[in-house]
């Protein structure tokens, strides 16, 4: 492990979380350092709706993304484990595995993932949800590594409270709702955006990610101004990088 | 997991508009929740986008009472639900806390009669559609079980409002079971697809955002498909709508 990109990481995050912060935005930064700091090549982030299902809220990539939703899917796998235990659930060679999860580790394989480590996301006794790291090479995860990975799950729960304050289970369902609902505000504006601009998916995120860094807005309220048409993101066309053909059949452009 | 949870709150909701013999609303979820969560009364504002709300239904007049005093203090959970898209939890309004936040309505409401007030935004994404409250004359948080079923609640309240709405669904629908609000819509798989199509068709569509989800739900029930296939389809651009009042697909792929 870097310790001089541990110590950015460190100071990067409670920056962050001093100068008030957007916590979709903040969870999607967790997995990426968590990519880069830790010898994994994807995370994952699910939290626990209290309606009583699991929301990726944030990935490191597409495939971890798709992966962690296999898992919601199929009803099995280590990040669900880990989620109900409350505990650290490690698999150090998903080959050898099959009969455990006999959905999940041949679909991780073809994911291009052999190891995966889940760690719980914990605030007393309440588990609101967990980090996941994926790794392409087998082989046990170094404990200091794991440590580290803890810490970020854990800085990823500390997150939800923002600067309210801790006392209640009351605060943190309130913020959990708040952040899941900001999800679905981010990923409508996403969408919206894809389709103006003719951009994939992930695109339009980096592309609305950089929109709140330049004017220096948390991300959900410029997605919900944008989606609300109060904020038509001028200037978003002439920064934007050259936009990609959608993947398959090209879309048609309709005049309306 | 309860994957059953908006099916069986679904059934409440039908069950309370069927012992009235009307078509299932946004109030019938109002008054079901009220048993359900264990909690004395409920009401519900809805508002349509940015227009102020109006007082939909209240379950008893101590709701009657909360609900206007929030409107007319200007202060409460209510108005705090609604600003910050996430639920109030005040499970206990003699608290400093609660007195700090809301120091002309937490007194007021305590003479009311309520000792807790739940408020939870109506609301999908940037889609929002009113607010509905549940108060209980005991202090106190809603039990896991409890939130998760006043959240559900308060998610079936907010696709009937969004049904009320939807012109094309008036006309001709029958009662509770007839229309795309004669199901509880299936937001549990890809989940991220439905909210980006959803999205995709303000612009293919030239609407709002609350509009492009009604008809991205009436499309849905008038092909007979799932929500998440057509979602998924609308994303990898596999299939449009057309701008029209009437929706037909321009080809599928």
């Amino acid at each position: 492990m870097d310790g001089q990109l541990l110590s950015d990481t460190f100071v990067e995050l409670t920056d962050t979380m001093v100068a008030g912060f957007d916590v979709i935005d903040f969870m999607h930064m967790l997995t990426n350092r968590s990519v880069q700091l830790l010898d994994v090549s994807a995370a994952g982030l699910l939290l626990a709706d209290p309606r009583g299902d699991l929301r990726v809220v944030a990935a490191s990539s597409e495939a971890a993304r798709l992966l962690e939703l296999f898992q919601l899917q199929n009803d099995e796998g280590p990040c669900l484990e880990c989620f109900r235990s409350g505990q650290p659930v490690q698999a150090a060679d998903l080959a050898t595995v099959s009969l455990r999860w006999p959905r999940f580790a041949p679909a991780a394989g073809q994911a291009g993932f052999a190891a995966v480590q889940a760690l719980p996301m914990r605030l007393r006794e309440q588990v609101v949800g967990a980090l996941n790291l994926f790794r392409a090479r087998p082989g046990a995860f170094d404990p200091a590594e794991v440590r580290v990975g803890q810490a970020l799950a854990d800085v990823a729960t500390i997150s939800l409270l923002q600067e309210r304050n801790m006392r209640h289970s009351d605060t943190l369902n309130e913020q959990l709702q708040t952040a899941l609902n900001s999800r679905v505000i981010i990923e409508q504006a996403k969408g919206k955006l894809a389709e103006r601009l003719g951009l994939d998916m992930d695109q339009a995120f980096n592309l609305l990610r950089e929109s709140a860094r330049t004017s220096n807005r948390r991300l959900s309220d410029l997605a919900q101004a944008f989606v609300n048409g109060t904020d038509a993101l001028a200037g978003l066309n002439v920064s934007r990088s050259q936009p990609r053909p959608p993947a398959g059949r090209p879309a048609r452009r309709l005049e309306s | 997991m309860t994957d059953g949870r908006p099916a069986r709150i679904w059934s409440l909701v039908a069950a309370q508009a069927a012992s009235h013999g009307g078509r299932v609303s946004a109030a019938d979820a109002c008054v079901a929740a009220v048993a359900a969560v264990e909690v004395t009364g409920a009401w519900l504002i809805a508002a349509n986008g940015a227009q102020s709300g109006h007082l939909m239904r209240v379950t008893d007049e101590a709701s009657e009472l909360l609900a206007e005093l929030q409107i007319t203090l200007g202060e409460g959970p209510d108005p705090d639900a609604v600003a910050s898209g996430g639920p109030v939890l005040a499970s206990d309004l003699d608290e400093m806390e609660a007195v700090r936040r809301w120091p002309a309505f937490a007194p007021a409401a305590r003479q009311a009669g309520a000792a807790a007030i739940f408020a939870f935004p109506l609301q999908l994404g940037a889609i929002r559609t009113g607010v509905m409250s549940l108060y209980r004359v005991r202090s106190g948080p809603l039990s896991a079980l409890q939130l998760g079923d006043a959240l559900t609640f308060a998610d079936t309240a907010t696709l009937l409002l969004l049904d009320a709405q939807d012109q094309t669904a008036g006309n001709g629908a029958g009662p509770a079971g007839a229309g795309p609000g004669g199901q509880p819509a299936d937001l549990t798989r890809h989940r991220a697809e439905i909210d980006q199509a959803t999205g995709m068709l303000t612009e293919q569509l030239g609407v709002g955002i609350a509009e492009a989800f009604i008809r991205l739900r009436a499309h849905a029930y008038a092909h007979d498909r799932r929500l998440s296939d057509l979602a998924r389809d609308i994303v990898a651009r596999r299939l449009r709508l057309l701008p029209d009042p009437d929706p037909r697909e321009d080809g599928q792929a």
